[in-house]
């Protein structure tokens, strides 16, 4: 039975090109809108190299003090002290991590300039993340205690600064700001979507320049938890929070009165929006409805077009359907006749939408708009889009199929 | 004619209902995507009001280094400006142009408010960007003698506190002396709205504003620049330093406002040329279905012209009808003056929105429309 719809909604498709053009038009491009925006946000926030272990890590990314009225606050990264008296003391992550966030800054080889984003971790900083190292190996912590001037850099940087050349470049000189580094590691760049692991060049902490030794509580230095496996993630964050209760308030720094000191841990995900949506519960509601109303127009525009012509379709085969009638089908075979014929034509647009797709990501990863860039169609993309392919199906497939079968049977055998 | 339509298509508005829906939300489609433009664009065409060609823009950091800092700062300044490719070199706070940086305050005259832009800068900061004044002069170092700072405000600023009064020696804010005026200052590039902007003459005693601006010659490159680098690296020890060319620092903030306008604006096109094929295809079978009641009224006497009027006619009269319910939600923003732009921005949207669905419809009915006026009554009637 199912295989005979499919083979009339593949005869009713090739009757009328140009209809059928239409349709695919509109699923498949709506799908391909979809699957971009989820591979993008996939990118963003999915545990993708060198953040593999992202689902199990908690990050800590900014400390906000507000003063007792609430009239001024003052927001951003923390100190390397800060951090090591109140993160890196944590006993139930297997591992935590201090680093800069990204800090920018220039190389000059001849009459070339290179634009280059530093960032001082500490010998953990290799073992959170899971790099992949191209020649040598990461700084460990004798180098850090000897106060070595090392540097890890990305093969684009050493592309560019050492020419393009195969051979190694470990033991050889950069000189960054007037000061030589000895090169002891290459690896595969980060993407610069991934702030918290994105650099050109990666420096121990002990180098000049990094500020670790900065009193007060702010500074320049993030952290990332590791946990050891996902179900500590709630006990590391209680712990943490416990030792941020012991700081005594109000405190004050640089002439700034606070009497409240927020510092959360976060899995990446909510530390993401939490950035993003720094402004209270009414720029939430606002962002989500923009959200939403986009998503809506994105899926809706075309679902009312396809209904749209599906209605006026169906009355073209009205003759078919009222032999089908006269011959005693009952309305429910006609509805899940169309319904089958409606998925049908919405997984060719699927697997339409799916090349598309396919083709997009490339031309993103491949044209340096983001350099690094690793959009992939996963599974859970995939899984996704046919979920929205079903959707779609359903939405413009129900209502026309109840019209038609509301035809009377006269009427349908005289058209 | 006008009459007759509305009330066909009032008659048949349930089988019309989608159609009608659709325009809906096209038009709603539409008119986001006019208003950002719209701003956008309106933004663009007021002048920046400097000139960036030729400006870097060298940011200095102390790091751990804290003794006599503002010294330090100034002796590089003094440094920068004997080299025969630096035309000329200035100090200011770290919100330079361009840059992701900014400081605003409010400001008070006369108990009328507004939040400005503040720019913490020196003497030589308008002949370093080239800016032009409106009234007065740039403030020198010497001005700051008595308990207020002069500053310098922009046009708008001037609107906001002063209206049309004469703004001149005026003191502001408490603190500050108003001894000139420029245009306009769009710091943030082209694509920034035109906003309130105070410039305050920098202390040169003070340990902040780590800024160095300097505009060079035409033609000078990495060489030139690597060579002040070293230079300063090398009598600031233990100081970072970095050069961004206000070139690219420009064209930087320039996709931060353009990437999402285009993308808006590509899946805008597809969404739109989707439903405008939708409609095309609608139109083609609806008209098709209703060839009886053209073969007779082509009968009657009615001229091809009539016909496809009638047709254009109708699915002008469905536009309409969608659109008032769009206009409904879109005369809310300039109502409520949502996220506080010119109610013009949005009106203006409204009818670029209008005008384009009316173009849409018109030429997704004017082919089928066309067919059904060649249809010979005698065909039309015997299949009948």
């Amino acid at each position: 039975m199912l295989i005979n719809y499919i083979k009339i909604a593949w005869k009713v498709l090739l009757r009328h090109p140009f209809y059928t053009f239409i349709t695919l038009f509109g699923i498949s491009l709506t799908l391909t809108v979809l699957m971009v925006l989820t591979s993008f946000l996939d990118h963003l926030i999915g545990s993708h190299y060198p953040e593999t272990k992202r689902d199990r890590s908690l990050y800590i990314m900014q400390m906000l003090q507000t003063d007792s009225s609430r009239s001024s606050r003052s927001m951003g990264p923390m100190s390397f002290k800060f951090l090591t008296d109140y993160a890196k003391s944590l006993k139930t992550p297997e591992r935590v991590t201090l680093c800069t966030f990204i800090n920018s800054s220039n190389a000059y080889v001849g009459s070339q300039k290179i634009k280059l984003n530093t960032k001082f971790t500490d010998a953990d900083f290799w073992q959170v993340t899971d790099f992949e190292f191209l020649e040598g190996k990461p700084y460990n912590e004798q180098n850090i205690a000897n106060g070595d001037y090392v540097a890890v850099i990305t093969d684009d940087f050493k592309n560019h600064y050492f020419g393009n050349t195969t051979e190694s470049v470990i033991g050889k000189d950069v000189e960054i700001e007037n000061i030589h580094y000895k090169v002891i590691g290459v690896v595969k760049g980060s993407p610069v979507t991934r702030p918290f692991t994105y650099a050109d060049v990666y420096f121990p902490y002990t180098t000049p320049k990094s500020n670790y030794q900065r009193s007060g509580f702010r500074g320049g230095y993030v952290a990332i938890l590791l946990a050891k496996n996902k179900s500590d993630l709630k006990a590391i964050q209680d712990e943490f929070q416990s030792h941020i209760n012991r700081i005594p308030l109000p405190g004050n720094q640089d002439g700034f009165k606070y009497s409240v000191l927020e510092v959360k841990s976060d899995p990446y995900l909510e530390n993401f929006i939490g950035t993003l949506l720094d402004g209270g519960p009414g720029l939430r509601t606002i962002f989500f409805g923009v959200i939403g109303f986009i998503m809506f127009m994105l899926m809706g525009l075309p679902a009312i077009n396809l209904v749209n012509i599906n209605v006026s379709r169906i009355m073209e085969r009205a003759s078919e359907i009222g032999i089908r009638k006269a011959f005693g089908a009952p309305v429910k075979a006609l509805v899940w006749q169309f319904i089958v014929e409606n998925i049908f034509i919405t997984f060719i647009g699927g697997a339409i939408a799916l090349v598309l797709t396919f083709m997009i990501i490339q031309l993103i990863n491949n044209s340096g708009w983001i350099a690094y860039a690793d959009l992939t169609i996963n599974m859970n993309v995939f899984i996704i889009s046919l979920l929205v392919c079903l959707v779609f199906g359903l939405l413009s497939g129900v209502l026309p199929a109840l019209r038609m079968s509301k035809l009377n049977i006269a009427e349908a055998l005289k058209a | 004619m006008i009459r007759h339509l509305f009330k066909l298509i009032w008659n048949k508005k349930k089988t019309h209902a989608l159609l009608m829906i659709e325009i809906w939300a096209s038009f709603m489609v539409l008119f986001g995507l006019a208003s950002l433009i719209v701003y956008n664009v309106g933004n663009y065409t007021k002048p920046l009001g400097f000139e960036y060609k030729n400006v870097w823009a060298i940011s200095l950091k102390s790091n751990q280094d804290t003794t006599n800092v503002e010294q330090k700062i100034q002796r590089a300044l003094q440094q920068l400006k004997t080299y025969a490719d630096v035309e000329s070199a200035t100090r200011m706070s770290s919100n330079f142009p361009f840059s992701a940086n900014s400081m605003n305050n409010g400001v008070e005259y006369n108990k009328k408010k507004i939040m400005a832009d503040f720019y913490v800068t020196d003497d030589n900061f308008a002949k370093t960007l080239d800016i032009p004044m409106a009234a007065g002069k740039w403030y020198r170092n010497a001005d700051s003698i008595g308990k207020y700072t002069p500053v310098i405000i922009n046009q708008k600023a001037k609107e906001g506190l002063f209206g049309d009064e004469n703004p001149m020696g005026k003191i502001i804010g408490e603190r500050f002396k108003v001894v000139g005026t420029v245009n306009t200052f769009k710091a943030k590039g082209e694509f920034m709205a035109d906003k309130p902007a105070v410039f305050e003459l920098l202390n040169a005693k003070s340990p902040w504003n780590d800024l160095l601006l300097i505009r060079v010659k035409p033609g000078t490159d990495a060489v030139f620049e690597a060579k002040i680098v070293k230079n300063i690296t090398s009598m600031l020890t233990g100081w970072s330093v970095e050069v961004d060319h206000l070139a690219d620092s420009r064209k930087n903030q320039h996709n931060l406002t353009l990437v999402p306008v285009i993308i808006f604006l590509i899946v805008c096109s597809f969404l739109l040329i989707n439903v405008a094929l939708g409609l095309f295809g609608i139109l083609n079978l609806s008209i098709a279905k209703r060839r009886s009641e053209i073969g007779l009224r082509r009968a009657l006497g009615a001229t091809e012209k009539g016909i496809s009027t009638q047709f254009i006619g109708e699915i002008w009269v469905l536009a309409t009808f969608g659109m008032l319910i769009g206009l409904l939600f879109a005369a809310q923003f300039p109502l409520l003056n949502v996220f506080d732009l010119h109610a013009n921005v949005y009106i203006t949207a409204i009818v670029v929105s209008i005008i384009v669905i009316y173009l849409i419809v018109t030429l997704c009915a004017l082919f089928p429309s066309r067919q059904a006026a060649t249809i010979q009554p005698a065909v039309a009637l015997h299949e009948e």
